[in-house]
């Protein structure tokens, strides 16, 4: 898994952003058992405790959970991870549209924009072409 | 810990001093040899070669003498003082046992200088027959010294080396002192160094000669005459009591360094 | 307890002073970052710590005793120099820790020593200057100790080496331990870091977890850090 920071939220919110990427991606897959935090932590380059932080809101959340013994794991439950796939894509969407609005598209041009880009729509009416 | 600090410090000063011991005995057998023949035959080249092998021998039984004071001193330097001293000086060992394993092993190293010179000497002299009279040499100077002052001559004799042994560590103590001091300035370390082992130098010198001033008009010296005159001491007992208090002296001096090298160490350390 | 606390602390060289009434205190389990321009006072911050320099007023205590030998057995001590004995071979450094330091790890030692290549004959004096300073962290950061004082580990090296000493110090701290990363290169180790402390000229300037600055001030101590000490 790669790991990427961004200077403007804190850590542990971009950590617990990456982890539930990887568990939708499938980089880990449900049931299985996550490296430990000071693995992980190294290996995302992350303080150790912030790694624990970002793993405690997770299990919180439920997207993992934890043996006393044998460490932590990725929930079984499918329709959860759906759920959490389903919010990362809404907040990628919302981002996205707020960006285009802040361009100065339309509703209508947005959605023919995208038919043209996933190729559903083979001619570009208008907008400003940036 | 201080067998730890002193094992570490063998380690690294047996790798200098060994080679230089093993090289003087190498150049005492060259001697040797040069002496039992060389010198003799009429092959220029072997005479030559000869008299080469005896300054190589002079010169490594001066080079060894000078290198262990030198060894002794620039290690407390090096390690202490220098960027090994970060390392050193945040080990879990206090500032007394730092200086006694240098000390220690100064110490040792100048005793086993002394020995292998003897031995070098020794070895040069070619046959087994010198050692015997020589030994047997020194029999009869112990005998006659004894003989003639009615006292013990080994005893003058232990305390005579007892005397150099201490004036070996005082003086090293003198150098690490100096060192301590000088090395506690923020900029030029070494030439405040230098400059306090002159200006201790004086000190001592100016308080020695101070002391024998004031002790010629004062009861001690009334009381020694006493001995020696009055209660008629015969001259010997004055040299032994003179040769135990020049120990003490350096005894003296050696705690006086020794105290002033800790308190800078521990209290004025300004490591680079 | 914290494991290092500054109590007023002040330190004069001559008249100048280099720490001016420093007050904090670092709680185990913290990985805290020293940082401060150039000059600021964080080496003689450390040094103190040590034990190399003596406060000119005020106190520091590692975990509630004065710097010495007893500190000396917790503290495990990054200089910001290279200073292990360059006679020694690796096996005689290795010994060396060992005896010294009973919470020595010389296994965990002997791993990242084999995991870089580096033979146990060879002498520091023969290796690069790179790889004395990844030997010389090697050492310290294998041993279990109480407190970490790591003065600039990544000044002057190139970026992987970077990522390679900032990993070695993750994956090998004790947890129950405090690490004390003294830099001026922010941005490279803001992400291990759960605290800061800003020095200035002698003077704390502040105190704040990582987190909590990128919450309440929406940047990254690396910007917050240009901001405060703006030229």
């Amino acid at each position: 898994m790669k790991w990427q920071f961004s200077n403007d939220a804190p850590i542990y919110a971009q950590l617990i952003e990456q982890i539930k990427v990887g568990i939708v991606s499938g980089a880990f897959p449900p049931g299985e058992r996550l490296p430990s935090v000071r693995d992980l932590a190294t290996e995302a380059g992350v303080n150790p405790n912030t790694m624990q932080r970002a793993l405690a809101e997770l299990e919180r959340d439920g997207l993992v959970y934890s043996q006393r013994t044998t460490g932590r794991f990725v929930t079984e439950d499918k329709t959860m991870i759906e759920t959490a796939k389903r919010s990362l894509a809404e907040r990628h969407v919302k981002t996205f549209l707020a960006a285009m609005l802040r361009l100065g598209f339309q509703r209508e041009e947005i959605m023919t924009l995208l038919r043209q880009e996933t190729g559903e729509e083979g001619e570009f009416h208008g907008g400003s072409g940036v | 810990m201080l067998r730890k600090l002193l094992k570490h410090e063998f380690r690294a000063t047996g790798r200098i001093m060994l080679p230089l011991f093993l090289i003087l005995l190498a150049t005492s057998v060259g001697a040797n040899l040069s002496i039992r023949g060389m010198l003799d035959t009429d092959n220029r080249f072997l005479n030559i070669l000869g008299s080469l092998l005896i300054v190589a021998f002079v010169v490594a039984v001066i080079g060894v003498c000078v290198m262990s004071m030198v060894v002794m001193v620039q290690r407390f330097y090096k390690n202490l003082l220098q960027d090994e001293g970060y390392v050193m000086m945040t080990l879990p060992v206090s500032t007394h046992q730092h200086i006694w394993s240098k000390l220690i092993v100064s110490a040792v190293w100048f005793a086993l200088t002394i020995l292998i010179v003897c031995l070098a000497c020794l070895i040069m002299a070619a046959d087994v027959t010198v050692i015997g009279e020589i030994v047997s040499g020194c029999q009869d100077l112990f005998r006659h010294v004894t003989a003639y002052y009615a006292i013990n001559g080994t005893a003058i004799v232990a305390e005579f080396l007892v005397m150099c042994f201490v004036g070996c560590c005082a003086m090293c103590l003198q150098f690490y002192a100096s060192l301590a001091i000088g090395h506690s300035f923020p900029n030029h370390k070494m030439a405040w160094s230098v400059g306090w082992f002159f200006i201790i130098q004086f000190a001592v010198q100016f308080l020695g000669g101070l002391l024998i001033a004031l002790l010629d008009e004062s009861w001690l010296h009334h009381l020694l005459l006493g001995w020696t005159v009055g209660w008629n001491i015969s001259g010997m007992a004055a040299m032994h009591l003179s040769m135990i208090l020049m120990i003490l002296g350096e005894l003296f001096y050696g705690a006086v360094f020794y105290f002033l090298t800790t308190y800078f160490l521990k209290r004025r350390l300004n490591l680079e | 307890m914290a494991v290092l606390e500054c109590k007023d602390l002040c330190k004069n060289y001559g008249r100048a002073a280099a720490l001016d009434h420093v007050s904090f205190a670092v709680e185990p389990g913290h990985i805290v970052g020293l940082l401060g321009p150039n000059g600021s006072g964080k080496t003689t911050l450390i040094k103190l710590a040590n034990g190399l320099l003596t406060p000119t007023s005020g106190e520091i205590l590692v975990c509630d005793t004065a710097p010495g030998k007893a500190t000396h057995a917790w503290v495990s001590y990054l200089p910001e120099r290279t200073s292990i004995p360059t006679w020694m071979t690796t096996t005689q450094l290795l010994d060396f820790y060992q005896d010294f330091y009973a919470d020595f790890r010389r296994d965990a030692a002997e791993e990242m020593l084999q995991h870089l290549n580096i033979q146990p004959r060879q002498r520091v004096k023969q290796m690069s200057k790179g790889t004395r300073e990844k030997v010389q962290l090697i050492m310290v950061m294998s041993r279990a100790a109480k407190l970490y004082l790591l003065d600039e580990p990544i000044g002057g090296v190139d970026p992987a080496t970077r990522d390679y000493i900032l990993s070695t110090i993750i994956g090998n701290y004790n947890p129950e331990a405090a690490v004390v990363i003294s830099t001026h290169l922010i941005s490279d180790v803001e992400k291990v870091l759960d605290e800061v402390i800003f020095i200035n000229q002698g003077r704390m300037v502040l105190q704040a977890s990582v987190d909590q600055i990128r919450e309440e001030k929406g940047m990254s101590v690396d910007e917050l850090f240009r901001e405060v000490f703006k030229c």
